[in-house]
């Protein structure tokens, strides 16, 4: 059999974030039977997303364009076991996720640091500091400004920030790519945000030193 | 679930601000939480994290990489592929 009504699948995070793309299908097809023309739609079609993504995780350009490189090297090479069975995004950003993790990992990575950022820094108690209405950010954040917070977040938190809040990945399948527990997954998110809280308000009191 | 309405009250911020992360992750109703009714702090913390994740998910895709990377996926595909012709064309051809 060949078409079919496709059973609805489950609406995960990622698919409603990665709507089906127009002409994506076609060039997948064509690009699993070796059409070159049919890849590069594919690159232009996802180019944006995947260095978005590796940009966001190293902080660093050069590194992402080479890590982008690598990503789409390795979906020529393995696009022709791509089934279908998720959405064709879904699948070439959690390659693209691996690409990353397997860079840092040689350099030795922030891996470590997400066991260091884990020791509590004070004792566990509250912020003295969080306080008074004024502390409160403005709810006036524009991109930019969140994306340069992002990037000034410590390495540990950084990726599980990316992953989860703005990939859309579960603590489970982010616990997995890490190689740590949920619990630490979860930990390092709110750590993420609070620093990011951080970030932002002094933000909003003085321009950035830099 | 299990806290009596008593225990809420008497929580203190630091005792909350422990419970947050599972708070956050349970997805629960944190406007029915009855420390956030009465403290203004942890209100504010909870609105400012909650903005956070929520502007996060805008963050999408806004950086294109150079030009240079799709001319030097190409060049190794390129290479890659001719090194696969060059392996068909020494298959012994197919007898029907
Ligand atoms: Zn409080």
């Amino acid at each position: 059999m060949s078409t079919g009504q496709a059973a609805p699948k489950p609406v995960h995070q990622h698919m409603r974030r990665n709507p089906p793309i127009a002409g994506e299908a076609e060039a997948i097809q064509a690009a699993q039977g070796g059409d070159a023309r049919a890849f590069e739609t594919l690159y232009a079609l996802h180019k944006r997303r995947v260095y978005s993504l590796c940009l966001r995780m190293l902080g660093n350009v050069a590194e992402a364009e080479d890590l982008t490189q690598e990503a789409f090297l390795q979906l020529y090479r393995k696009i022709a076991t791509f089934r279908g069975d998720s959405a064709f995004s879904t699948w070439l950003h959690r390659l693209a996720v691996n690409v990353v993790l397997m860079h840092l990992r040689k350099k030795g990575l922030p891996q470590v640091s997400l066991e260091e950022t884990l020791e509590p820094s004070q004792e566990d108690g509250p912020r003295k500091d969080i306080g008074a209405r004024d502390l409160m950010l403005s709810g006036s954040i524009d991109r930019v400004t969140l994306e340069r917070a992002v990037e000034n977040l410590p390495p540990g938190y950084r990726l599980v920030f990316v992953l989860h809040d703005v990939e859309g990945y579960e603590h489970n399948e982010i616990a997995d790519m890490l190689a740590c527990s949920i619990g630490n997954s979860k930990s390092q998110l709110h750590k993420a945000r609070m620093k990011l809280r951080d970030l932002l308000r002094t933000g909003e009191r003085k321009e950035p030193a830099v | 679930m299990t806290t009596t309405r008593s225990d809420r009250k008497t929580m203190t911020c630091a005792e909350f601000q422990d419970r947050l992360p599972e708070l956050f992750e349970s997805h629960a109703d944190l406007s029915a939480e009855e420390h956030l009714k009465t403290c203004e702090n942890c209100a504010a913390l909870v609105r400012d994290l909650e903005y956070i994740a929520q502007q996060a998910k805008l963050l999408l895709p806004i950086h294109d990489p150079s030009p240079a990377v799709w001319d030097k996926i190409e060049n190794a595909i390129q290479t890659e592929g001719s090194g696969q012709e060059r392996a068909e064309a020494n298959r012994p051809p197919v007898r029907a």
